[in-house]
């Protein structure tokens, strides 16, 4: 019984951890305000 | 205190072994995204390229022509479309930009491309464009999809605004990187005039009333790096004519523009570069974490059989139980 518990309680934390990480996301930042380019750059 | 920790090795190793698949098949779907201020540019060179000198009216031999590519994430616009969608939304507003060997404008097509930040198909909002015309975009257009499978894709060309298939063409090397090579050729297909002509004056409508149409074909090639979908090199054999109409006097078809359009090299080793190192960061979510949580599971199991089998060693056969014995009073 106690074995059981143990593998649910890993189980939950690993979706827990899976859950709160992919809710939380990536920042979406900011326009970049650099300008759509119409010259030519010397290098990248 | 064995049992104790023996339980705590298993819901470790219950933990690691869940995390495996989680990461590759529920983590990675949802985190693996183009991100939406993305700004990046690119040159590409088409030399020794036949030009059409809109003054004259004649084709001329040039030593280089200069296209000038920037896409630049919109994040507002993404964010509004977001709120009626329920997808991330990325939305790139690009620029191609054409320049003459005098440093003169040859033509500059703007367009707004909006697409899934996870799958890269396209979303359907207002404000889809090219060259300020609204389109209705199939397929791929700049970047394929995180794991690229080795098959033919859809790919929509801006200039001639219609999808058509991009064919496989077998695993390459590029600089180091193993690339799928991807191939398509439009044929001649009549295209509108850019909305911004070389010479002041002109616009799409006056030459249209000449009579004069627009042709174009190119055979388009992209290297992709399939983990991250992204194209390390691209070039293109790019012709076009003007046919027909008074514009022309008593010709029959003029050369608008041929060339052999390649990346410029700096951009190439930048790109590699680039992509290299994206690459480790997706190959993270789906192989090197789900096999290293997967191994360590399994590893922390047996560390837990085996200090469990040693606990039982060490309390022996019948002390499992204790028994007291309490003394019989008649």
């Amino acid at each position: 019984m106690r074995a059981l518990i143990a593998a649910v309680t890993g189980l939950a934390l690993a979706f827990a951890l899976v859950l709160a990480l992919t809710e939380l996301g990536t920042p979406t930042g900011e326009t970049s305000p650099k300008p759509l380019l119409t010259t030519v750059p010397p290098h990248p | 205190m064995h049992r104790r920790a023996a339980l705590i090795l298993l819901a470790l190793a219950v933990f690691f072994a869940a995390l495996s698949p989680l990461t590759r098949w529920y983590a990675f779907p949802r985190l693996a995204k183009i991100p939406a201020d993305q700004y990046q540019d690119m040159v590409l060179v088409a030399k020794d390229a036949t030009l059409l000198d809109y003054g004259t009216m004649t084709e001329r031999e040039v030593p280089e022509v200069t296209i000038v590519q920037t896409l630049k994430g919109n994040v507002e616009a993404s964010e509004k479309i977001e709120r009626t969608t329920d997808r991330d939304v990325v939305v790139w507003d690009g620029l191609s930009y054409v320049q003459g060997p005098d440093g003169e404008m040859v033509s500059k097509i703007p367009e707004r491309y909006i697409f899934d930040a996870h799958t890269q198909e396209p979303v359907h909002a207002r404000g889809e464009m090219v060259d300020g015309d609204p389109v209705r975009r199939e397929g791929l257009e700049f970047k394929w999809p995180f794991l690229t499978e080795p098959r033919d894709y859809a790919y929509f060309d801006a200039q001639a605004r219609i999808t058509a298939p991009i064919h496989y063409k077998g695993t390459r090397d590029f600089r180091g990187v193993e690339v799928y090579y991807f191939e398509q050729t439009i044929p001649w297909t009549e295209v509108p005039f850019p909305r911004t002509m070389p010479v002041e004056g002109i616009t799409r409508e006056t030459v249209a009333k000449t009579g004069t149409t627009r042709w174009y074909t190119t055979v388009r090639k992209f290297w992709v790096e399939p983990v991250t979908g992204a194209p390390v090199y691209g070039e293109e054999i790019h012709k076009e004519e003007l046919r027909g109409g008074t514009l022309l006097g008593d010709r029959e078809k003029v050369t608008a523009f041929a060339g052999h359009v390649k990346m410029r090299e700096d951009y190439i080793d930048h790109t590699v570069d680039l992509v290299s190192s994206q690459r480790v960061v997706v190959l993270l979510m789906t192989s090197y974490l789900p096999w290293g949580f997967l191994g360590l599971g399994v590893l922390l199991l047996a560390l837990a059989l085996c200090v469990e089998a040693r606990g039982r060693a060490a309390d022996g056969p019948g002390t499992g139980e204790a028994v007291t014995s309490e003394p019989v009073t008649a």
